[in-house]
């Protein structure tokens, strides 16, 4: 119900197309790339999942994270714009059941532009690796492999993308104007591609941690960043409630 | 109104809207990693470039290619955003002011911007390098001669991407559209950069220049040059048709 109401204020906003949009985008990068100089990569060793995400994820990876900090400030700002969120605040609804509604449309996106992904490596892999690299066959055989392999690194990209967008949202919500919250996102994003990946403590940083892949990565090392993701989940989530508990305990004491 | 007050105005209109502390706040974050990594410098040898440029060199790189595109893009948001706000815009169209000149000041207003950023960047970059010019006894510090002919390039090279940025968010009223595919069209650069009608891509322009800055003062590195017989009247060209553009579409949109 809540998340209907949200979606329904997405519309005309031009959300939804956004999204699409850019999962296009994300998903021409690695076609486009086999497309112009796939002679580069037909040769090398490994998975080709592992090739095509070591090519290609640090620029789908970016264009996630803009997307989601763009999409994130637009949920807030058609809250604030006509003071919406003045109007909600009135109704007999917890504020921070507001932010959840509008985390899980941002979720339902990240999937959609996550499988659109998806199935963008699994076109290339079936088109230019066809039968090498253990790709190719993807009914039965090796290919059940292929197809794990492909599921476990795109669940591994969705779960570190999580941490992203909650704080994204957060800073939304705290920022009523949409280009502050917008500059604070894209310092945040500047920020991350400014780290080094192979650092763990600098990439617990929840923009940087999308750009982590999970092909070629030993376990312990994807553990720790599955543990890292679900501990800063909870961290954030709890911000939001303190966060919003603090407004209204303000809204009582002026009152 | 002649066309200074109107700048007064525009000026007025984001004066405390919080931007120079995002844009001072990316150029901070900018050098830092540059001094902790100051050992790197001195292992250039295989390029040819000598420490103080590389640092100088290296920062203006990153900066060139996300940060400094995105921040002209949040400024856009500003402009655009202050105005739609309350229909704040309405009011303004109301006055007997041109159309045409209101959409020029707010050109100008993002031009300052633009830089403010730039010199942000620079003053930046003379602290960092005099921090790294202390910590390891070692003269960092270029000429600013230098440094302001290479500020100066980046500027104007900047200056068809921003009109172009200017033209969608004056087109398209949907703040989401004009930010993603002003967000988006920076992430190509990279790629452009490497093709031959990188000319023809008005968002590569500022990395393209200093990248073949960074190949003139590296001498065991060859990038491409800047060729100003294609380059120049493209980049007039693109520049005076976005301008042209968001001149006749402003407030097109809030007049319906």
């Amino acid at each position: 119900m809540r998340i209907l109401l949200e979606w329904k204020k997405t519309k005309r906003t031009g959300f939804v197309p956004a999204f699409m949009g850019g999962g296009i985008l994300a998903a021409a990068v690695p076609a486009v790339n086999m497309a112009v100089r796939s002679e580069m990569y037909l040769g090398r060793q490994g998975t080709c999942v592992w090739i095509l995400m070591d090519a290609n994820w640090q620029v789908m990876a970016m264009l996630n994270l803009l997307l989601v900090v763009a999409g994130a400030c637009l949920l807030y700002h058609t809250e604030y714009a006509d003071n919406g969120l003045q109007k909600m605040k009135s109704l007999p609804v917890l504020e921070s059941s507001i932010f959840f509604g509008k985390m899980v449309l941002m979720i339902l996106m990240s999937v959609l532009l996550l499988v659109m992904e998806a199935a963008s490596i699994l076109f290339c892999s079936w088109h230019w690796f066809g039968g090498q690299a253990g790709g190719g066959q993807l009914g039965g055989g090796d290919g059940s492999v292929f197809v794990i392999e492909l599921c476990q690194s795109f669940g591994y990209a969705f779960l570190l993308m999580l941490p992203c967008v909650v704080l994204s949202l957060l800073i939304s919500e705290a920022c009523k104007n949409m280009w502050i919250s917008l500059g604070i996102g894209i310092v945040c994003v500047f920020t991350a591609t400014m780290l080094p990946t192979s650092s763990f403590v600098l990439s617990l940083f929840p923009f940087a941690m999308p750009f982590q892949v999970f092909a070629g990565a030993d376990a312990a090392w994807t553990t720790r960043f599955i543990c890292a993701a679900v501990v800063e989940l909870v961290v954030l989530g709890g911000a939001e409630v303190l966060i919003v508990g603090g407004r209204l305990n303000e809204f009582f004491i002026a009152s | 109104m002649n066309f200074l007050s109107l700048l007064n105005v525009e000026f007025q209109k984001i004066r405390r809207s919080g931007i120079l502390l995002i844009l001072l706040a990316s150029t901070v974050i900018l050098w830092i990693p540059s001094i902790f990594n100051l050992d790197l410098n001195f292992h250039m040898q295989a390029e040819g470039i000598s420490p103080e440029y590389n640092f100088f060199i290296q920062g203006f790189m990153a900066m060139s290619w996300f940060m400094y595109p995105a921040g002209l893009v949040v400024g856009t948001v500003l402009v655009s955003q202050t105005e739609r706000l309350n229909k704040g815009i309405l009011k303004m169209l109301a006055l007997p002011i041109g159309t045409v000149r209101l959409s020029l000041a707010k050109f100008v207003v993002l031009l300052v911007l633009s830089a403010t950023q730039i010199l942000m960047m620079t003053g930046m970059y003379y602290i960092g390098a005099a921090i790294c010019s202390v910590m390891r006894d070692y003269n960092f510090i270029l000429s600013p001669l230098f440094v302001m002919r290479e500020i100066g390039i980046l500027f104007l090279s900047a200056i068809p991407m921003l009109a172009f940025f200017w033209m969608l968010s004056v087109c398209i009223q949907t703040p989401i559209f004009y930010i993603g595919i002003g967000l988006a069209s920076i992430v190509p650069s990279v790629l452009m950069i490497n093709t031959k009608i990188w000319f023809a891509y008005p968002m590569s322009y500022p990395f393209f220049v200093i990248v073949s800055e960074y190949g003139k003062l590296a001498t065991n590195l060859d990038t491409a040059q800047v060729e100003f017989v294609p380059w120049i009247p493209v980049a007039i060209a693109i520049t005076v048709t976005c301008l042209c553009v968001s001149c006749l579409c402003f407030g097109r949109g809030e007049r319906r």
